[in-house]
């Protein structure tokens, strides 16, 4: 029950923080020096038509009401109305959202396990080439910006040196998110590049303190077999520290495809806030902003109950 | 939106050398089919455009259309299949046969609508490619258009008169504000429907530009209550759009009931939305898409290494200026001024912004008007002149901020050369570089030093959008008090007579020439690329891309 106590507490906690989010969000876009009602009407705006556009879009009510209307909206489940087409939201970035969860999920589930296995294989053959070769490859793609590792892969694999996999994505409007599998390959690739690196690395550590433990040694000793050991002794003590990383990494992804969506032309979340920053489109700025601080919320959250879950110390430390 | 590139601006990309010809009277236009070879007779004729279908009847004409020579340069046209081109676009796309907001819109346009003149690639206003047989030049101010027989719409309805009235309607409909450049020229009083097939004009003032005005690609004829809603866009071009996603893709259908007969070749045509023009050069380098519009010049020569990829380079009139607000200091002494242009070191320009993809400019800009007076003296850099100018203008030493917005490749890296080049006159030059969006709002035309950009127009259009007080875009605040430059451009705009319309604008281009507030270093070149298979289209002077979109992508078919 202490388990159902804490997931309550952590929730609540998490929704305290996306509250607390949602008044930055507004009072940064707030703050934004452009003036949206010129935005739309452009250059030839007259006034009364400026003063009629703000009236519309409601900015002459009180700040408080503008963020409680808002707020009310999103908690609803209606953001409002893209400024730039006066489309709902919803309508506009329902496909976006799917294809970028889409990349991001398998971005996750690609470089996840990988991170896992690289990270513990490196710390048993600790010291080996293997050890040795992967702490250098990671340190370099760790030092990279994504967008570097992108174009490199691009040069190579798409346009100059071979022509093995597309340069950019094509997801049709109302395709499923997986109808360009091939375009993907890329894009995966390169948030796969991003994530192994920290993950492997912390996972080797963990793992090297889990293998020197008492535990470990006395399992040894009782004549475990080695694989046992490994996976019921050494694994999960292991992967306890490292779903902390996995969490910061995963919510990473959440940011890191508006690069890799903007190298790759995947029409998802990235471009969209891309997009809409550059068109002083509020409500897109606002929802996708605190869209991605959901990510971040959620994943956290996981990644803390999950902890408790894979480490008997902190298990048996609620009960 | 409020950024402002030229192609934002509807009415602002027009073209150039048919200034003279095609300008506008009807004279000009008889001597353009008299130089085509048309046996119509019409040089002397003054009154009418000659009426020859250029289309249908000019042969010489047609022979030289791009596309046909290209054609019989690979073989026969083949039919079918699908086009994909890339254009760099933003979820702010828009389609309306009538109004583009950003770039992207203009490929959509083209595939849709249609004029009723068009431009060639000498700049003269011609028939072909468009819906008039006839514009009749009565007077400065009165005009009479005659649609070509048997054109109809994407959904079978032939085009009238009403649809034509319609169209100007529409266009100078103050709320939509698609055209305020036409509005102080027509009233919707001045349009009556002499038949079926013709509508008479008969403008508020004389001006001799209207037919220009008629050619750009935006002022396109669409049908009867026509709006940007409707869900079936219909239009007369080469293909109908079927779908649209801003930011991601729009699909255009062949028209079976297209007017110019055998074409167009393509099933389809896919136009697709890139952020980023990187992405762009990538996806036709690894074959994603089959075209592509706007290659980053620094980006040109890794298209040409690739032997599968044809790289389009089409001269054209665009020009980026560097601006002086001749009625704010230091800029008021017209020495300041001089000192300014001769500062400017004109190769290295066309080289540092634009990797060899453009020319040289003398200060001027109309540089395809006929009118274009290319005997004045090509102005060069001359640092110890420039030095004496700035000495007896008591400012040595000066230093100024000059302004360049972040969204318009190319102005960023020529402020930043002009920074350079006026170190070695002791100038002292503070690069400013904002985002778009600031750039192009309120303090747009108020700065003192700043840079910009123009698409191809003939010299009077120029004029009359960005070098009067009145203009939408006043960039240089010219003319300087006391000047008879406007004068001469209304004198200009009423002069029907070509020859004493050129001394008129010769006049005018001297005093730019001499005191005006632009520096023109470089005109740059329209740059895009394709895959080999690709054929049709023609790198010659254009006022769009891709071959005027390769005349709504009729002229384009694939090699298989």
């Amino acid at each position: 029950m202490g388990l159902l106590k804490f997931v309550l507490w952590r929730v609540a906690f998490g929704i305290l923080t996306l509250f607390v989010v949602s008044v930055v969000v507004f009072a940064l876009t707030q703050a934004l020096p452009s003036d949206p009602a010129r935005a739309i009407l452009g250059r030839d705006a007259t006034p009364a038509s400026l003063a009629a556009k703000r009236v519309e879009l409601g900015f002459d009510k009180p700040a408080v009401e503008q963020y409680t209307d808002w707020l009310g909206g999103l908690l609803t489940g209606d953001p409002g109305r893209s400024f730039v087409n006066g489309e709902p939201i919803m309508d506009f970035l329902g496909d976006r959202i799917k294809n970028s969860l889409f990349l991001m999920v398998v971005a996750a589930v690609v470089s996840i396990p990988l991170s896992i296995v690289v990270g513990s294989y490196a710390a048993l053959r600790r010291d080996k080439t293997f050890d040795s070769s992967t702490s250098v490859v990671t340190l370099v793609l760790a030092s990279m910006p994504d967008f570097v590792i992108g174009a490199l892969l691009i040069v190579l694999f798409a346009t100059n040196v071979a022509h093995v996999v597309p340069a950019t994505v094509r997801i049709r409007p109302g395709s499923a998110p997986w109808s360009d599998l091939k375009g993907i390959i890329l894009p995966v690739a390169v948030l796969t590049l991003a994530v192994v690196p920290y993950v492997a690395r912390v996972m080797r550590a963990s793992m090297i303190e889990v293998l020197e433990s008492d535990y470990v040694e006395m399992a040894r000793l009782k004549g475990v077999p080695e694989r046992t050991v490994l996976w019921r002794h050494a694994m999960p003590n292991a992967i306890g520290p490292t779903l902390q990383v996995i969490a910061l990494n995963v919510a990473y992804l959440a940011g890191g495809v508006i690069v890799v969506e903007s190298l790759f032309n995947y029409t998802g979340i990235g471009l969209a806030l891309r997009d809409a920053v550059r068109e002083v489109n509020l409500p897109v700025v606002q929802f996708l902003a605190m869209f991605i601080a959901a990510i971040y919320v959620v994943t956290n959250l996981l990644a803390d109950v999950g902890t408790i879950l894979v480490t008997p110390r902190l298990r048996t430390r609620l009960t | 939106m409020d950024h402002r590139p030229q192609w934002l601006v509807p009415g602002r990309v027009i073209s150039r050398r048919q200034l003279i010809l095609g300008g506008t009277s009807a004279a000009a236009m008889a001597a353009f089919l008299a130089a085509c070879g048309s046996d119509d007779g019409g040089a002397g004729s003054g009154t009418t455009a000659g009426g020859a279908d250029t289309t249908a009847g000019g042969g010489a004409t047609t022979a030289a259309g791009g596309a046909d020579t290209t054609a019989a340069a690979a073989g026969s046209p083949q039919s079918g299949g699908t086009l994909r081109v890339g254009v760099v676009g933003s979820t702010n796309d828009i389609v309306d046969g009538q109004f583009i907001v950003a770039k992207a819109d203009q490929a959509r346009l083209i595939a849709g609508w249609e004029p009723l003149v068009s431009y060639d690639a000498d700049f003269n206003v011609v028939y072909e490619n468009a819906l008039a047989e006839e514009i009749e030049t009565t007077a400065a101010d009165l005009y009479v258009i005659r649609l070509k027989e048997g054109i109809v719409f994407h959904n079978g309805k032939p085009v009238t008169a009403d649809d034509v009235i319609y169209s100007f309607q529409r266009r100078l409909d103050p709320d939509l504000g698609l055209a305020p450049a036409l509005i102080p020229l027509l009233d919707a009083s001045g349009l009556t429907k002499v038949d079926d097939r013709t509508v008479q004009v008969q403008l508020k003032q004389p001006a001799v530009t209207f037919i220009n005005g008629l050619a750009e690609y935006i002022a396109t004829v669409v049908p009867v209550g026509y709006t940007r809603e409707d869900p079936v866009q219909i239009g007369t071009g080469p293909f109908q759009l079927e779908s649209f996603t801003a930011g991601a893709e729009s699909v255009h259908k062949k028209n079976p009931n297209y007017w110019d007969t055998g074409k167009p070749y393509l099933d389809e045509v896919q136009i697709i939305d890139f952020a980023d023009p990187a992405s762009l050069v990538n996806a036709l380098s690894s074959g994603d898409v089959d075209a592509i519009v706007d290659v980053p010049f620094a980006q040109a020569s890794t298209i040409s290494a690739d032997s599968n990829l044809v790289l389009l380079e089409s001269e054209a009139g665009s020009w980026l200026p560097i601006t002086m607000a001749v009625d704010q200091a230091p800029f008021t002494d017209p020495k300041v001024r001089q000192a300014m242009r001769l500062i400017v070191d004109r190769e290295q320009m066309v080289e540092r912004v634009l990797s060899g993809h453009g020319r040289v400019a003398n200060d001027m800009y109309g540089v395809f008007d006929a009118c274009y007076p290319d005997d004045f003296p090509q102005r060069t850099q001359d640092i110890e002149q420039a030095k004496q100018l700035l000495a007896d203008a008591g400012q040595e030493g000066l230093e100024i901020d000059l302004f360049a917005p972040d969204d318009t490749a190319g102005l960023p890296e020529l402020a930043a050369a002009f920074a350079d080049q006026a170190k070695e006159a002791g100038v002292t030059v503070n690069v400013k570089v904002l985002d778009g969006g600031t750039y192009w709002g309120d303090e747009y035309t108020k700065r003192t030093f700043a840079t910009s950009f123009w698409g191809t127009r003939p010299y009077l259009n120029q004029v009359g959008a960005g070098s009067l007080k009145e203009s939408t875009y006043p960039e240089t605040h010219w003319p300087p008090e006391g000047s008879n430059f406007e004068a001469l451009y209304f004198e200009a705009l009423a002069e029907t007579d070509d020859a004493a319309r050129c001394e008129i604008i010769r006049q005018m281009q001297q005093q730019e020439y001499d005191e005006g507030g632009n520096i023109i270093a470089v005109f740059n070149s329209l740059l895009d690329a394709h895959k080999a298979e690709v054929q049709g289209l023609v790198a010659e002077p254009n006022v769009l891309n891709l071959d005027h979109f390769g005349r709504g992508f009729k002229n384009i078919w694939l090699q298989t």
